[in-house]
């Protein structure tokens, strides 16, 4: 779990090209949009891609959203629960 | 109308407080590329993350002409560009290609389009005002320019802003090049026109202008008109535009102080400009401006911010013998692969 947030950190900077952001500038548990990391509804778009991209993993309901991309944790959880083996 | 403020991107330093062309940039190969400015200082750094290279350099002169018009609210915001944001366009097409049309990111397809840097200047001030591209080969910014003059003259508008933009990628050059538009030998700019041959220099530029339709006391230049023709069948029907461009604003070619030409060192392409400056602007001195900023199709944006300069200054900078003469009215006589030709003049305040 840990080595995917790391992931996902790093994937998440490039993804949304976020400049002067580390992985380390990003909690696990900081939340991504709104306040936090003050991303919108365009990388939203971008994290849904990212995941299908990376992961094979698609977000079949939008309105999990909200939940899913609360944060590093959230999006780790879903992609671990979501994933198929061997992909 | 009067041309209130001027910011330019160029691959000339002519962005923010150089010096007027002191120091002219050198270089030899097929291109002249944008020297840019360092855009954190200018534009919201979480916006730029998202703004290809085009994009920056128009909303960075953009907002720079609206900040020394001191104008947060422009009635009007007009672009022209021929070929819009490029490098958005080929990363939106290529991911295309190689992601057999799934899972493709959103943000290169949103900033594709070739009004995006009207529009991301709308956004930024949050205007709701007219906001209009023009995208139309080498005439681009001349239709731009017409509609912020018609807004302005009909009184719809009282501030317009209206740039002209176009920029080089990898791609867009190697096409154009086998097209046959660029110097298959690498040439430097400063030689380009002394050494004619097949082809040009590729160019690039952001050119922004705050256009009013009242006098502030400050202007640079006034804009007596604009005018564009397509396609002219001959030497005699480019003199016949001129001629009556020139007679309906009641106005004698020896009137005119300082001609800037397109020349761009194509044998090909130079032929116009050849036969006018032998005749019609034989005794008229003249500034050939593509040798500053290479050959595209909305590069008389860059040649409108020179004579608005020039104008500004006074003097002519480039011709050694007509420095001392007061400059009262330019005429910027311009052509696109002989296809979009176009008179631009301005005149003093």
């Amino acid at each position: 779990m840990d080595k995917l947030m790391a992931d996902l950190k790093e994937q998440i900077i490039e993804q949304l090209n976020l400049q002067d952001v580390k992985p380390e500038d990003i909690g696990d548990d900081q939340p991504l949009f709104g306040d936090g990391l003050g991303l919108d509804s365009i990388d939203a778009l971008e994290l849904i891609v990212l995941l299908q991209q990376k992961y094979k993993v698609k977000l079949s309901n939008a309105e999990d959203g909200p939940k899913i991309f609360r944060s590093v944790r959230t999006i780790a959880e879903f992609i671990e629960s979501n994933k198929i083996p061997n992909a | 109308m009067y041309i209130k403020a001027a910011s330019n991107i160029s691959p000339q330093n002519t962005f923010g407080n150089q010096p007027y062309l002191s120091e002219l940039a050198e270089y030899t190969g097929e291109q002249l590329t944008c020297i840019e400015p360092e855009y954190k200082t200018l534009i919201d750094p979480k916006l730029i993350r998202r703004m290809s290279r085009i994009i920056k350099m128009g909303v960075a002169t953009g907002m720079d002409c609206l900040h020394q018009a001191g104008i947060n609210a422009p009635d009007a915001i007009i672009t022209g560009t021929a070929y819009g944001c490029l490098a958005d366009t080929n990363t939106f097409l290529s991911k295309m290609v190689q992601q057999n049309e799934d899972a493709l990111s959103p943000t290169p397809f949103i900033q594709s389009t070739h009004n995006t840097i009207s529009a991301q200047i709308a956004l930024l001030l949050q205007c709701h005002q007219y906001n209009n591209t023009f995208v139309n080969g080498g005439a681009s910014f001349e239709n731009a320019l017409l509609d912020a003059m018609m807004l302005l003259y009909e009184g719809t508008a009282a501030n317009v802003l209206v740039g002209g933009i176009d920029e080089i990628t990898a791609n867009s050059h190697a096409i154009l090049k086998r097209m046959g538009l660029y110097r298959r030998f690498p040439v430097s700019n400063f030689e380009l026109l002394n050494i004619p041959g097949e082809g040009t220099m590729a160019g690039e530029g952001a050119a922004f202008f705050m256009l009013s339709q009242e006098a502030s006391g400050n202007d640079w230049a006034k804009i007596e008109g604009v005018s564009s023709f397509y396609k002219p069948r001959s030497i005699a029907e480019i003199q016949q535009h001129i001629n009556t461009f020139l007679l309906t604003r009641h106005i004698d070619i020896n009137e005119i102080d300082l001609v800037i030409t397109g020349n761009n060192g194509d044998l090909k392409n130079d032929t116009v400009y050849g036969q006018l400056q032998q005749y019609d602007f034989a005794n008229i001195p003249a500034i050939n401006y593509k040798a500053l900023c290479g050959e595209y199709p909305t590069s008389s944006a860059f040649a409108m911010w020179l004579a608005a300069h020039e104008i500004k200054n006074g003097v002519c900078s480039f011709v050694p013998q007509s420095n001392q003469i007061p400059l009262k009215k330019v005429l910027i006589y311009n052509h696109y692969q002989n296809i979009h030709h176009s008179l631009i003049l301005l005149s003093a305040c």
